[in-house]
């Protein structure tokens, strides 16, 4: 039996139609000696595998039969019944024997790590829609992490991604998603970054949103994050908007999950990145931005206790970014100064 | 440029503004045709006027009011008569209770407009590509005119005419030669505003559309890279504030820093200095720096009050006083100029590499073209408004010195108080009497008249003039209110919002940084005395001479005044949070009140 998994520094983009975007880019991090934490990706054949053996192949198509993109009473009981089935189905032996042996050598005492669907063959917007964005976080021993592999592959079934690939006129074609398993960082502060100012669309600016604690709050939109507009010439804090930041995701004091929990009142209304902290995430942003040679939307985390630490957890493309109208045109000095004066073709000619 | 459909409401009428009480009469020092007159009610009552308190930030003296028609007519003559700028002809100005409102005079018709175009690209072209060589011949005109100033002489009115007029050739008498030397006087004025306007709209124009280029590709640059970008280095501005470091290194190194004591006038320094031998000496050294160095404004020169350093020593001498003590604080005072150099180069690299091909050609083609003009942006204000302005006030002051020798007037300084015509009639009267020798009425007509206007315009100085008056327009499409003005369409929205009140001003972000304090509210440069460490500064805006109080301030907030301009400039200097035209911060804003000053978002609020 060929190997389901491999390390994440041991993945580049090539490997994109087999461990799918999230597993590839980690690889590319890794190459670019972008500070990830280590973890493995399961690829997509694993998927396959687990599919085929459990003998779903049938039970999956015939669901899926005859389904348009606008049925969801239809589209509803296919979801459910193929979850169900699946949700009983073993991983197969092979694949759990390797999952054991890449989760030991991430650590003794069964180390936590986030499980997250890898999407294949699409970008992170089109993802989105699919429902390939699960995530679960803290999650400890072999045993959880199969559970947490196998309820990401569910994900690949659940009714917007069976209506988003109705619409597309795919609904029957094989599905298919990678798996990544990373050690989990224990955040004391986490957020994205952008490379670029998504709302004006400026380039010479890294867009930061930051709040406490796992990264689930700012991603999932259940706090309204501080703001930081940072300029990546001079690193100077250029707009920055502080929020009461009211809920954070902490690991379950009971070893496994993560759970919602409010935050002290103090902590609420306080700035959770200081200047130095900016810095270190402008750098960084700049580095991956220069790596991939374009806009990246980047998950990062500041461990507990070792705040100076940049963690990057997760970069994909920015997708959308919004282009200021009256952006003038180049064209030769003499000509813009003209139109400044009125004395030209009007600016937006 | 597109129409605009006047909305009332927004700001008051300038027909039924209210004279303050005991200001009765002030139109009399104010020429026929710079008041709101019921004749050409119907135009001006619908037009959009804004106060011009960058540049008139005080009620007006009288013979000051040539400090409004020779730019006017100079500026005027360059935009709308030489370059003949397609959208726009030259600045109206009006009066009220002695506070300056202008407006702008458009071009409609779409043929006129092409047609001024044709003009403007050629002459306007001519001199983009010949800068250099044009802002050469510039200066040497500039220097030729202050030397002619400088040796203009007033004369006086002797008993008797010397002999050389009775027995010499071609001699005149003083009644010929003080009526010759005061409208040479005036003209030389005219012609330093007339140089003045030569290169400023072309140089501002090509600057502005340098930072627009910048903040159409780069929107959340903050605006003070992009001046680091273009802003000079070695900058006669900076010059005589690096004259100062080095006296003050001078006078440590020689050991008479200690006669720098805070507190101390300018003269108990110098007689103490004057009292040793390396004292002496250090005298020496600043007789040679000040000409040209002590030729700075301690105001932005418009008015007769601002005195340069020459006249009122007491700026430079407390910039010495502080320079003495930074060192002896072991602190470096020196501006770092490779420093600053290499940032500026590394800003320009940075932000270039960060646009694709072609926009990076059009950025760098606007960024050399700006640093090519700046130097006459950043210089003319040295020859203009400080050097020429201040000494040409003193060629004034003479005037007022024989008028007041001859008891026309009480003081010297009284003249100001005069319309040019009325010295002009002075001047004759006097000149006349002299001849006959019969009873001059002047010393009887005008020290009243000069006592009544000082006392009116005490009372109007404390009166707050609204930002704007007239018509609300929908929209500011004058290319040169926006350019040298900062006065768009946003901007003047903003002040017509904030006629209802409110306790947030908004202004331009000139400086990043947000800090609270105490507010102090200085409406002109001779009251900076008042500032106290640690004050927020609110003023109408401010010039190099006010340099000595960035060291005391920590925060500034001025009525007028883009990114570019002086307050902002020097806040960048000094890491001080600043907000620039606000338009009413001086009106809304009380000394002791506290304040919020957010100079990364432009908002100032009153706490």
């Amino acid at each position: 039996m060929t190997g389901y998994i491999r390390p994440l520094h041991r993945l580049s983009r090539s490997d994109e139609p087999n461990f799918g975007g999230k597993s590839a880019n980690l690889g590319e991090l890794l190459a670019a000696d972008i500070p990830v934490p280590p973890g493995f990706a399961i690829s997509t054949e694993a998927f396959h595998a687990f599919v085929h053996d459990a003998g779903l192949e049938d039970r999956i198509s015939s669901a899926l039969a005859n389904l348009s993109p606008g049925d969801v009473d239809g589209i509803g009981h296919a979801s459910h019944a193929i979850s169900e089935a699946m949700r009983f189905a073993p991983v197969p032996a092979a694949l759990r024997e390797q999952i054991a042996e890449h989760y030991a050598n991430l650590g003794e005492d069964s180390p936590p790590v986030a499980v997250r669907s890898s999407a294949v063959g699409e970008d992170s917007q089109d993802a989105t829609f699919a429902g390939q964005q699960e995530t679960y976080l803290w999650v400890r021993g072999t045993e959880h992490v199969c559970d947490a592999v196998r309820d990401c592959w569910v994900s690949l079934y659940s009714p917007p991604a069976i209506s988003y690939r109705a619409r597309l006129g795919e609904v029957e074609r094989a599905a298919a998603m990678g798996v990544t398993v990373q050690l989990m960082v224990d955040a004391e502060i986490s957020g994205v970054m952008f490379t670029c100012n998504p709302v004006s669309g400026d380039p010479s600016m890294v867009a930061v949103n930051a709040s406490w604690g796992l990264g689930l709050a700012v991603v999932g939109g259940e706090v309204t994050p501080d703001d930081f507009l940072v300029s990546k010439v001079t690193r100077e804090v250029v707009r920055e908007h502080i929020h009461p930041k009211d809920v954070q995701y902490v690991p379950d004091p009971d070893g496994k999950g993560a759970v919602r929990v409010a935050v002290d009142g103090e902590r609420r209304a306080a700035r959770s990145l200081e200047q130095a902290d900016l810095e270190r995430l402008v750098d960084v942003a700049r580095r991956i931005e220069r790596y991939f040679g374009c806009h990246q939307d980047i998950e990062w985390a500041l461990p507990r206790g070792e705040t100076e630490r940049v963690l990057i957890v997760q970069t994909r493309p920015v997708t959308a970014i919004s282009k200021k109208p009256d952006k003038p045109k180049p064209a030769s000095a003499m000509s813009l100064i003209m139109s400044t004066f009125g004395a030209g073709p009007p600016k937006d000619a | 440029m597109a129409t605009t459909a006047p909305k009332a409401g927004a700001f008051p009428s300038p027909y039924e503004i209210e004279t303050p009480p005991g200001c009765e009469g002030w139109e009399e020092m104010y020429p026929y045709y710079a008041l709101f007159d019921e004749r050409r009610r119907e135009t001006d009552e619908n037009r959009f006027w804004f106060w011009n308190s960058m540049h008139f930030p005080m009620p007006m003296p009288a013979f000051d009011v040539i400090c409004i028609d020779s730019p006017y007519q100079a500026v005027g003559a360059w935009q709308n008569r030489v370059f003949a700028v397609p959208p726009a002809m030259g600045i109206d100005y009006r009066c009220i209770n002695g506070y300056i409102y202008i407006s702008g005079n458009p071009v409609t018709d779409p043929e006129k407009i092409a047609e001024r175009a044709q003009f403007f690209q050629q002459r306007a072209g001519y001199y983009f590509q010949n800068w250099s060589e044009l802002y050469g011949k510039w200066r040497a005109k500039m220097e030729a005119l202050i030397r002619e100033l400088g040796e203009l002489e007033v004369p006086d009115l002797p008993e008797y005419e010397p002999d050389e007029v009775a027995f010499g050739d071609d001699r005149n008498t003083a009644f010929y030669e003080v009526l010759d030397a005061y409208p040479r006087a005036l003209r030389l004025g005219d012609m330093m505003w007339q140089h003045h306007f030569e290169f400023l709209l072309l140089g501002y124009g090509a600057y502005g559309t340098f930072v627009e280029f910048c903040k159409g590709h780069l929107p959340d640059i903050p605006d003070q890279h992009i001046a680091q970008m273009v802003a000079g280095i070695d900058v006669l501005l900076f010059r005589p504030d690096a004259e100062l470091r080095r006296l003050a290194r001078l006078a440590i190194e020689t050991g008479v820093d200690e006669a720098f004591q805070q507190g101390r006038s300018p003269a108990e320094i110098d007689a103490e200095l004057a009292e040793t031998e390396p004292g002496r000496s250090w005298l020496e050294e600043l007789e040679k720096v000040k000409d040209p160095w002590f030729n700075m404004a301690t105001g932005d020169g418009l008015y007769h009050y601002y005195r340069s350093w020459l006249d009122d020593p007491s700026i430079p001498y407390a910039s010495l006083i502080g320079h003495i003590s930074a060192l002896g604080a072991g602190e470096q005072i020196d501006r770092p100029t490779d420093e600053i150099r290499r940032e500026r180069d590394r800003l320009a690299e940075e932000y270039g590499s960060l646009l694709d091909d072609e926009s990076r050609s059009s950025f760098d083609d606007l960024l050399n073209l700006s640093r090519t003009v700046f130097p006459y942006v950043e210089e003319h204000k040295f020859f203009c408004d400080y050097w020429f302005l201040t000494r040409w006030w003193n060629k004034i002051r003479e005037f007022g010195e024989l008028l007041a020798r001859n008891d026309f007037i009480e003081d010297s300084e009284d003249v100001f108080q005069l319309s040019r015509y009325e010295v002009a009639s002075a001047l004759d009267e006097l000149v006349l009497t002299w001849a006959t020798g019969g009873l001059p009425l002047g010393p009887k007509h005008w020290p009243p008249i000069a006592a009544r206007r000082k006392e009116i315009l005490r009372k109007l100085g404390e009166w707050t003039p609204p930002p704007a008056v007239g018509v609300t327009p929908d929209a500011v499409t004058d290319p040169m209110t926006i350019m040298l003005w900062g006065v768009t369409t946003e901007r003047v929205q903003e002040w017509a919002r904030q006629q209802d009140g409110g306790s947030v001003l908004n202004g331009a972000a000139a400086s990043p940084g947000v800090i609270e304090g105490i507010a102090r509210v200085v409406r002109s440069v001779d009251q900076i005395g008042d500032v106290r460490d640690g004050e927020i500064l609110v003023c109408g805006s401010t010039s190099p001479a006010w340099a000595p109080i960035f060291s005391k301030i920590k925060a500034t907030v001025t009525d007028v005044g883009g990114v570019m301009s002086h307050a902002a400039i020097v806040a960048r200097e000094y890491g001080l949070p600043a907000v620039v035209g606000t338009g009413r911060a001086t009106a809304a804003i009380r000394t002791g009140q506290t304040i919020r000053v957010d100079g990364s978002e432009g908002t100032v609020t009153v706490l």
